[in-house]
């Protein structure tokens, strides 16, 4: 190496170094306070939600929120992610700040549980996608499943905690909105498993039919993933829970559980709460094997834990989990006879939970152990076969089996050898006169304008997907066609990773709730066929309850009219919150 | 109306179209001439007209495999980029101004335009400049073709972007889905919904055009009834909120690169340097590890 140019190199960066010491030394206050701080900046949030292809409703609704936000100055970015990917992103990855979605429904308070307590924040699925964790609000999530205590107190308390600390909002509880051709006499468009039987237990005006009821569904993707573990795909509702039949269904109507793969179930309420089920003789997988106790208990090891003990630790199954999770111990006695012993096996394990919520334990879908215990094999990190499997010829135990998946449609056979057909003197009275068809077969169609062409040319009977309100005037004016409704659980919502800056921050979440105007929403965008989310209980995605019918939530009010947000009203509540405007932006 | 339906429909009416056009732009003497020494031609373009077809099957054929790389590996997710760009840069939104104008008789005209127009000014110049005497622009055509294909394919697994009907459609309509919602079965199968940018109905047709104004002495008809459904079928995609102003000057772009690959390359001849190349890496890499 040159040793003079090297010096002379040095002495070089010396020199500059001294000149640049110097310089700071002589500099002012100013120029090192901005250099040692970085200062406010502007507050921004990705917020992500499907396109309107897979959903027009939650693009709306993101579209008014982005408009409130950019009015309280701050930077949104708006991202659609098609309905598999965005599962993904928010339930798998929790890569969000916040999301406009439509959770499926909390069909108990007990379903609270899974959502929030932060037993599940390291868990994936709609279980604490929101990464919440609050001792009190875990100390009354117990409370309200652990027996002997005032429940209802426990959850009034929950619900005004809750409003204070926001963990997500609903916005609006949709209803479904259908057609049918008139001659099927449809009752309703069919979502639960339930609702699609008693539609198959109608006789239609000419008869009992030797065809399948054709029921139409629009959406991309919507059968190729027929994992019933899995979240992230888009899907059918109510088509695996036909697939798969459970211990008892919930009847949404009446609130009763009705024995279904069990013939009976007796409760004993001593020390423990344990329940001796019967299985009912002869049940088989949709494969011809038997359907065991042994399946049962499977079923409830294998949500727990989807590698079956083979990593240290375990891998939850990202559904049925809060569910799951009051079931400390399966005892079979024999191949039809169980005993559950109910727990909560995250809160208390001593703790016994209400039969209210327990029950709810035996709406699980039961997995063959025979084919999902192979898939306990550990692929990936974190990651089992049996959560990445399409599982495309699903095997389970209900009324129908899967035929056929084509690009345009779904295929059920009707299962001859399930109890429920082969001994109709079993059945329970929701099946009475099931079935007036040969099987039922689902048209998927790309969009709903081709889903409601196909109703009114006769191609299908009822359709399933929504129908949003401009294309209802058509199917009322049809002939032959009729227009169906009815309510669901399922509610859109915020959701907010509370990880996030500004999102830890309860008085940013409880602003950014009011940022939509739920009025307006149900009113404009729903056409009336929704109901604002505005009272304390429904705020979390839960039915009013007649204390709470007509209370108005402070953070549920719009700071504007008819969907536009008020600047100047806006910006004043930021600032009573402590948060600063400089030009106009919102500084975090 | 099935799929099968709409495709059918789509063959009848492009397939008169087609005929109609052949007639008065080539005319049936012409056209009985270049019939007759078929052969010679097709020889003449095998290798062009295999490449393309070559990219066309690996698009089709891949397109389980190009999604999922798409969406869950390589894609980002440039929809708000394209969004937020066009809030800033433009005054107003192109395809918020051309919706104004919103008319039934506006809304079919591009909606046939889209598909039917669009399917025509895609294949008569096959028919027109296999017409011709000299095969040149035929492998022209082949190959601007094959360049969109082939740079589209990339920017796709690149590149997740919804059109604007899908980000807002309190903003944007999607035009094309409400007028004609069984069209959807169609464009199903040519392309998935995050693939907007850069909007291959703009390069292809404006890829048609050029070469049709590269031809003005051959078919001037053509030259202008090219220009016209070109610039129908650009404005279309935004009239009908499939795509942004920026896929359209994307698109424009890409065209305009590929009838320069394809005036000044042939495909023989990327082809042959392809090879030197990788013979030479090859050779270096031998010389290099020693092994073989």
């Amino acid at each position: 190496m040159d040793e003079g140019a090297s010096s002379s190199r040095r002495r070089l960066l010396a020199g500059a170094g001294g000149v640049a010491i110097s310089a700071l030394a002589g500099c002012s206050e100013a120029f090192w306070s901005r250099a040692e701080n970085t200062g406010p900046e502007q507050v921004e949030l990705t917020i992500k939600t499907v396109p309107a292809d897979d959903d027009p409703f939650a693009a709306k609704i993101l579209s008014q929120l982005r408009e409130s936000c950019e009015a309280a100055g701050i930077d949104v970015t708006h991202v659609p992610s098609a309905k598999a990917d965005l599962y993904r992103e928010i339930l798998l990855e929790r890569d969000y700040d916040v999301f406009v979605a439509r959770h499926p429904g909390l069909d108990e308070y007990d379903a609270l549980y899974g959502l929030l307590h932060s037993q599940f924040v390291t868990e994936r699925g709609w279980q604490n996608p929101f990464q919440f964790s609050d001792p009190t609000v875990d100390e009354l999530l117990e409370a309200q499943r652990a027996d002997g205590g005032d429940r209802q107190e426990s959850i009034t308390e929950l619900v005004d905690f809750l409003e204070d600390t926001a963990p997500y909002s609903a916005i609006a509880f949709p209803h479904l909105v259908g057609g049918a051709r008139t001659d099927v006499n449809a009752p309703s468009p069919p979502q639960q498993p339930l609702e699609y039987l008693d539609l198959l237990c109608r006789e239609p005006d000419d008869g009992p039919r030797d065809e399948p009821l054709v029921v139409g569904v629009a959406g991309e993707d919507l059968a190729n993933r027929l994992n019933p573990i899995a979240v992230d795909r888009n899907r059918v509702y109510g088509l695996l829970g036909l697939l798969y039949d459970p211990l008892v269904r919930r009847d949404r109507d009446t609130g009763e559980y009705i024995p279904w793969l069990a013939e009976s179930v007796t409760w004993t309420d001593e020390d423990r709460l344990q329940a001796t089920i019967t299985l009912r003789e002869g049940v088989t997988w949709h494969d011809g094997t038997d359907l065991t106790t042994d399946d049962v208990d499977f079923t409830v090891r294998f949500l727990g834990d989807t590698a079956l003990g083979s990593v240290d630790g375990s891998i939850p199954a990202p559904r049925f989990r809060s569910r799951q999770t009051l079931v400390s111990e399966v005892q079979t006695i024999d191949s039809r006879t169980v005993t559950i012993t109910f727990g909560d096996t995250v809160g208390d394990s001593a703790a016994k939970p209400t039969r209210d919520a327990a029950v709810r334990s035996l709406t699980i879908p039961l997995l063959p152990e025979h084919v999902w215990e192979p898939r306990s094999e550990v692929i990936a990190e974190r990651q089992t076969e049996a959560l990445v499997t399409d599982n495309e010829e699903p095997i389970g135990s209900g009324l129908f089996r899967l035929d056929e998946v084509t690009a345009d449609g779904v295929e059920l056979e009707p299962f001859d050898e399930h109890v429920f057909r082969e001994f109709p003197l079993d059945r329970p009275d929701a099946l009475e006169g099931f079935s007036q068809y040969d099987g039922l077969r689902f048209r998927i169609d790309p969009n709903v304008g081709a889903m409601v062409d196909a109703l009114e040319n006769g191609d299908i009977d009822v359709t399933a997907s929504n129908v949003p309100p401009e294309r209802v005037e058509s199917i009322r004016d049809g002939e032959e066609t009729t227009v169906i409704s009815s309510t669901t659980d399922s509610f859109y919502l915020l959701g907010y990773n509370l990880e996030r800056a500004p999102l830890v921050n309860h008085r940013f979440r409880q602003i950014l709730s009011r940022l939509v105007d739920r009025e307006y929403v149900v009113s404009e965008f729903f056409d009336g066929f929704a109901e604002p989310a505005m009272s304390p209980r429904s705020l979390l995605g839960l039915a009013d309850d007649e204390h709470d019918d007509g209370v108005r939530s402070s953070i549920a009010e719009f700071p504007g009219t008819d969907g536009e947000v008020d600047d100047e009203r806006v910006r004043t509540l930021f600032e009573e919150a402590s948060y600063q405007y400089e030009d106009g932006t919102l500084l975090d | 109306m099935s799929l099968l339906a709409v495709v059918f429909e789509l063959a009848f009416v492009v397939a008169t179209m087609l005929v109609t056009a052949t007639l008065v732009v080539v005319g049936p003497r012409r056209l009985a001439a270049a019939m007759r020494g078929y052969r010679r031609r097709l020889q003449v373009c095998a290798l062009p007209l295999a490449t393309l077809v070559v990219v066309l099957a690996l698009r089709w054929s891949t397109v389980d495999v190009f999604t999922r790389l798409e969406r869950r590996v390589l894609g980002t997710n440039i929809t708000p980029l394209l969004f937020e760009i066009e809030e800033t840069l433009l005054p107003q939104n192109p395809v918020v101004v051309l919706q104004s104008f919103q008319s039934p008789e506006l809304t079919s005209f591009f909606v046939f335009t889209y598909i039917y127009g669009y399917a025509f000014l895609l294949l008569f110049p096959f028919i027109a400049y296999f017409a011709l005497e000299e095969m040149d622009d035929l492998r022209t055509l082949l190959l601007a073709f094959t360049v969109n294909y082939g740079v589209g394919l990339i920017c796709y697994v690149f590149f997740i972007a919804y059109g604007p009907r899908n980000v807002d459609p309190t903003i944007f309509q999607g035009l094309l889905y409400d007028a004609f919602p069984q069209s959807r079965m169609l464009t199903n199968e040519v392309n998935q919904n995050t693939n907007v940018f850069p909007s291959l109905h703009t390069s292809l047709s404006m890829t048609v055009f050029f070469l049709a104004w590269l031809t003005r002495e051959k078919y001037p008809i053509w030259t202008g009834v090219a220009g016209v459904l070109a610039i129908s079928v650009v404005v279309s995609t935004m009239y009908l909120g499939i795509h942004w102003f920026s896929d359209v000057v994307a698109g424009t772009l890409l065209a305009l690169g590929s009838v320069y690959v394809g005036r000044h390359y042939t495909a023989r001849g990327l082809l042959d340097s392809t090879r030197r190349y990788l013979d030479a890496r090859l050779e270096r890499l031998k010389r290099a590890g020693g092994f073989g």
